[in-house]
């Protein structure tokens, strides 16, 4: 059984709980009560030292979820990087406008647009009307899946835009699934010039350059025909 | 109010058309002044077109554009063909963020092909 307890160590023991305590409060976690009698304290002095292994334990379990937590944020922030470096190279291989016939310019669209994407787009053909003097531009978007209203504004405006500097824009290349979504979402393309293909595209561009030749030919003779 | 009077924007005559070429930047009271300016100059000569260069601006706010699509418009029903040349990409692009497209105001890269268009017009409108 039980021994009687010792007043005369009690203060003592009490003692070196206090210290092994505040030494648990300060981070030691390797102390422990110890005790060499069995009496009234020794549940107690027991309990404490439970509680600073179960504290062991969960400091230890916390220390591994951080670094857990850490190793995967390193990792996303590095996806995020490389999405950031696909997303540069991408727009730097997007919008290729390419001058492919006297007074002609082709601009072929591959892959998904967005807003960013297409004011780059935009910015470029423009530019690219105004170097190298072209009046038409033919905008291929073959390689587009999907159009929905706000790409189709951005066509729009790209247009509008090459008209205002005087060019004629003609889209190529409107696939049945597009033509569905642009008749369905209520887009009026009717301003727009549009062909099935490229090739009809270059042609109507073809043709076109040859009827304001003939046309200021013809002019041309007329003029001096009134003068003789 | 002298001041600006001083500071007119010459407007050439050649042949049957009249060249505008704005070459300052242009500022409302200049822009209406400029619009009544052109109207009376196409009175009094008859001209049949108007080329107005525009490449040297390079901002083109709201008033300037709605003023220049209103000067089409006026210059038509006076029987003139009003074309607007070399406007800056970025210009287009503005004006397009605007939602001014200007609807009936012919446009051309340049000066020269500005000419043709016009030809090209007068042309036409000989034939009918």
């Amino acid at each position: 059984m039980e021994d009687k307890l010792d007043l005369k160590n009690v203060k003592q023991r009490i003692n070196h709980i206090e210290e092994v305590l505040s030494s648990v409060a300060a981070g030691d976690l390797d102390v422990r009560v110890d005790s060499t009698v069995e009496d009234d304290l020794t549940g107690i002095e027991e309990a404490i030292n439970i509680l600073i292994e179960d504290l062991t334990y969960e400091l230890k379990q916390s220390i591994n979820m951080q670094n857990d937590l850490q190793e995967k944020l390193k990792k996303i922030q590095d996806q995020q990087k490389t999405i950031v470096q696909q997303q540069e190279d991408l727009m730097e291989l997007s919008s290729p406008v390419s001058k492919v016939w006297d007074n002609i310019l082709i601009l072929p669209v591959i892959g998904t647009l967005d807003s960013q994407r297409t004011q780059i787009m935009m910015e470029n053909l423009l530019q690219k009307i105004v170097d190298t003097g072209c009046t038409m531009a033919i905008l291929d978007i073959t390689g587009v899946p999907t159009v929905d209203t706000q790409v189709a504004n951005h066509l729009l405006k790209t247009v509008t835009s090459a008209r205002l500097l005087g060019a004629d824009c003609i889209i190529s290349g409107i696939s049945p699934a597009i033509a569905q979504t642009i008749v369905h979402l209520g887009i009026d393309l009717s301003i727009i010039r549009t062909k099935a293909t490229l090739q009809d595209a270059m042609i109507y561009a073809m043709k076109q350059n040859k009827k304001s030749d003939a046309l200021i030919t013809s002019n041309l003779d007329e003029i001096e025909e009134r003068e003789e | 109010m002298d001041h600006f009077q001083e500071k007119k924007i010459p407007i050439i005559k050649i042949g049957s058309y009249l060249i505008v070429s704005i070459q300052v930047d242009m500022h409302d009271k200049l822009a209406l002044q400029l619009q009544s300016q052109i109207l009376e100059e196409i009175e009094k000569t008859g001209a049949k077109g108007v080329l107005i260069d525009i490449s040297v601006l390079e901002m083109v706010d709201s008033f300037i554009g709605r003023m220049l699509s209103g000067m089409a418009s006026m210059a038509s029903i006076m029987d003139a063909a009003v074309v607007i040349v070399g406007m800056q990409p970025a210009v287009a692009i503005t004006l397009v963020e605007l939602g001014l497209e200007m609807p009936g105001v012919d446009t051309a890269l340049n000066m020269e092909r500005g000419m043709e268009l016009l030809e090209r017009r007068m042309a036409s409108i000989n034939d009918d």
